[in-house]
């Protein structure tokens, strides 16, 4: 293949590659921009769909496509227990998260982190699994592009412009974008804080597990209990390049570093891919503090 | 509080810290081997207290400067057969320098920004090392040296010396009141004329350069080092939990973490052992959530004396 | 010559102009009351020239040395000092240990906990919370708090204070207090002073000179008599016949 052709299938990757990162990222996004609360355990969710839909495909033989829905209905669960553990204390009548308040989510989800990945080493042991799922190709010309990877980049959007639409059309909705900008503003628009937080949390819980199974296209042997250590860093720098709170700042985030890591890879190992994507963080953080997106 | 004369705590710490020197002089071996282990603990405490404890910004990448220090012994001893004590001067030194490049870019970054900059270098680091040949690639680097345990014990002995007076004057002195308001309230703080960038700058620096001399200890009590566990970041979740187990910013709290976090783990069985993680994760959470101010913290509200006389 | 100078001030916040070409003098020892509608560019101003802002075009200057472009705590070192509308305490601390801060940083040459303690008690009788220098700072009332944004300006040793709004939210009694606070302080201490207010019965009172903002510029400047006769400014108000109400 000529230079350039290598380049179109990078790109296509990449931006396929950088769909399943977006949604990977969003539930982190939803949360952040919403409650203003900063998961570290983010990843360990993404590793538990990433297992949800291992499992169901290993005992039930469902698709990732078919888990994601499943993992869904799940993450809402976890994410109305998480609010109720971690936020409803430090949030309940509050008006603005304070420093000390930030430093305790943060440490405790830290610790949260590190509890859940460790249970999933007991539990499922540290061997890498996957799931086989292929569907077939699509051929255009010189290019391969698999129909796994292009049906996961679908429903990734799918999911992303699926939460827009919930956010701006309807009356939950809006309360939720009432709520990320200003607390007190809820309860004027008739909603009570404690429901509207504990909704997005969970939201957001449905969505990275969701992501998490679909990412198990991409890692086809790599599903493991680890596996949130560079998931989670990933979603960061997307939130963050995308801006907290941008829901399509999720998008833009992801496909940027789905670009760069398939392109930096074609031309140096897959770690200085992933060092570099980690990287452009600090840049953005001084350059660009509310992400790329005005 | 009378501050200008050192209190009863800094004379506790100092018996404490005089038994744990003669228990190892007197029974040699057998105890030195458990207590090294408890030191290279207390000094990461100790190093993680300056960035995150006292100043609050938390530092989930600490582990960085113990690869550091780590690497530095380990290049130093294998490469050049250079004296270990070098190999944690080279550590230190190499810990300060980073923390400074690294401090210069990264502490203008608030709470959550700044901690998932520390990540995300550590993760870049990692990488890094992975391919270079000049650091095994991220394979073991290791050395054999003579069998001196006493020699490594009395060097993080003296580490941890160090770093107690250095967290007490600094808790004690005009220092410690510019770093208190930087935690409340940083930009008030710079409305009364401290400034939050020279007073975090020298947190971080303090922490690396700590953080890069106990990872120098380590790799040279384990006799080598490579990249998967230096840059393990349970190692950053346990230097978090002794200081916030043991109480944030005090000069007690790291000890007493490091002994909780520690002790518990020698004298379980292997299996609960491999469990550590799991329990210190739960109880950072905890603690996290209903004991943020510690043991240190419970027990000063929980006595008026105590509260005049441990720090 | 003036102590504070301020010439030909502007801030631009990405399309939004704060501030139009704003300038003041203020002598040693003098007050200067800044009054004006929600949103004329009052507290933007204090803002710039405590360097918690950069002007987008002018100078400030605190005793014929340029500040605009120095970082908040070096200013305060050259011996100016802003409170915060919204007090600030380090809710970590005692009231006394908060002004101890203060005293530490400023420009007073104390370096030492122990005198820096004994001198913020000093600061704390003087503003009249002397009984409440052991309480944490967050178990004080508003009106408390206020006090100690006040003492730890005053504790940095600052020859000139900036104060954003210190008399707003007190009640009649409080109020009558404060002023009468304040303005045994200003004879004891002989700081200048640019005062930020809403509440004219205060500005009016204390002030020698009043300046008045409008959108960002200057539209009358004179003694507080003059000032509340002034058609310009009453317009800006509302259009109400007396602002001094």
């Amino acid at each position: 293949m000529v230079a350039a052709e290598l380049i179109v299938r990078d790109l296509v990757f990449g931006l396929m590659l950088g769909c399943v990162f977006s949604v990977v990222a969003h539930g982190l996004n939803i949360i952040w921009g919403v409650v203003k609360v900063v998961n570290i355990a983010h990843g360990e969710f993404i590793m538990l769909g990433a297992y949800g839909a291992y499992f169901l495909n290993l005992f039930a033989g469902l698709t990732p496509l078919e888990t994601a829905p499943v993992d869904a209905g799940i993450g809402l669960l976890v994410g109305y227990a998480f609010y109720y553990a971690f936020l409803h204390r430090e949030l309940h009548n509050k008006e603005m998260i304070t420093l000390q308040s930030e430093m305790v989510t943060l440490v405790a989800t830290f610790g949260l982190s590190l509890f859940i990945s460790n249970l999933a080493i007991i539990l499922f042991t540290g061997n890498p699994v996957g799931i086989i799922y292929n569907p077939g190709i699509l051929q255009f010309g010189y290019l391969t592009v698999p129909l796994a990877a292009l049906y996961v980049a679908i429903l990734s959007v799918l999911i992303i412009a699926g939460t827009w639409l919930f956010l701006e059309r309807t009356f939950i909705g809006s309360a939720i974008r009432a709520y990320a900008q200003d607390v007190t503003a809820t309860e004027l628009v008739g909603a009570d804080p404690a429901k509207v937080a504990s909704l997005a949390t969970a939201l957001g819980f449905a969505v990275t597990m969701a992501g998490g199974a679909l990412l198990t296209v991409w890692v086809p042997v790599g599903i493991n209990p680890l596996m949130g250590a560079l998931y989670a860093p990933i979603s960061f720098v997307i939130v963050v390049l995308g801006g907290p709170g941008k829901m399509w700042g999720s998008l833009v985030g992801g496909l940027t570093l789905g670009i760069v890591i398939d392109l930096v890879q074609a031309f140096a190992s897959a770690q200085i891919a992933y060092a570099a994507a980690f990287l452009i963080l600090i840049p953005v953080l001084v350059f660009r503090p509310k992400g790329i997106l005005k | 509080m009378n501050l200008q004369k050192p209190g009863l705590t800094l004379y506790g710490l100092f018996i404490v810290m005089a038994f744990l020197a003669t228990a190892a002089l007197l029974f040699g071996v057998a105890v030195s081997s458990i207590l090294v282990v408890l030191l290279i603990y207390a000094a990461l405490a100790y190093s993680i207290n300056f960035i995150t404890g006292m100043i609050g910004y938390v530092d989930f990448g600490h582990v960085l400067f113990m690869a550091i220090g780590s690497y530095a012994l380990a290049t130093l001893v294998s490469y050049y057969g250079a004296n270990p004590l070098l190999g944690v001067g080279a550590g230190a030194a190499l810990g300060l320098v980073f923390a400074l490049g690294i401090g210069l870019v990264i502490l203008r970054f608030r709470g959550v920004y700044f901690a998932i900059a520390t990540v995300v270098l550590v993760l870049a680091a990692y990488n890094i090392v992975l391919q270079l040949p000049q650091l095994g690639t991220g394979g073991e680097i290791i050395f054999n040296l003579p069998f001196q345990p006493l020699a490594p014990y009395f060097t993080i002995w003296t580490i941890v010396l160090i770093e107690i007076a250095l967290t007490y004057y600094v808790n004690r002195s005009r220092i410690g009141f510019g770093i208190r308001a930087i935690k409340s309230e940083e930009d008030a703080a710079s409305s009364v004329g401290v400034s939050p960038q020279r007073l975090k700058l020298i947190g971080y620096m303090l922490g690396g350069l700590f953080g890069g001399a106990a990872g120098g200890v380590y790799s040279w009590s384990t006799s080598g080092v490579s990249a998967g566990p230096a840059f393990d970041f349970t190692f950053s979740l346990l230097m978090l939990a002794m200081i916030i187990i043991g109480g944030v910013g005090t000069s007690t709290g790291p000890l007493l973490g490091a002994v909780v976090v520690y002790i518990p783990s020698y004298f379980l069985l292997t299996s609960v052992a491999q469990a550590q993680p799991l329990i210190i994760g739960l109880l950072v959470i905890i603690m996290a959530l209903f004991l943020p101010d510690g043991i240190v913290g419970l027990l000063r509200r929980s006595n008026d004396r105590l509260r005049l006389v441990l720090e | 010559m003036p102590l504070l100078q301020a010439r030909n001030v502007s801030k631009n916040f990405g399309g939004v102009q704060a501030l139009k070409d704003v300038s003041l003098d203020l002598p040693e020892s003098a007050v200067l009351g800044l009054i004006g509608p929600n949103g004329s560019g009052k507290s933007t101003l204090l803002n710039v020239i405590a360097g918690l802002e950069k002007p987008t075009s002018g100078i400030v200057k605190l005793d014929r040395k340029r500040i605009d472009n120095l970082r908040t705590n070096r200013i305060v070192r050259y011996g100016l000092a802003k409170t915060h509308q919204i007090p600030k305490p380090f809710s970590n601390m005692t009231a006394r240990e908060n002004v101890a801060v203060a005293v530490l940083y400023g420009r007073r040459n104390i370096h030492s906990p122990t005198p820096a303690l004994e001198e913020a008690d000093r600061i704390l009788s003087m503003v009249r919370m002397g009984s409440r220098k052991d309480a944490p700072a967050d178990s004080l009332t508003v009106q408390e708090k206020k006090r100690l944004e006040l003492a730890r300006a005053i504790a940095t040793g600052a020859s000139v204070l900036l104060l954003d709004e210190v008399f707003a939210g007190l009640s009649p009694e409080e109020l009558k207090d404060s002023i009468q606070l304040f303005k045994k302080l200003h004879d004891e201490l002989r700081f200048s002073v640019l005062v930020v207010e809403h509440v004219m019965r205060a500005v009016l009172s204390l002030s020698q000179k009043v300046m008045v903002l409008e959108e960002g510029r200057v539209i009358a400047t004179g003694s507080p008599d003059e000032i509340v006769h002034d058609e310009k400014v009453i317009q800006a108000y509302l259009g109400s016949k007396n602002p001094a109400a």
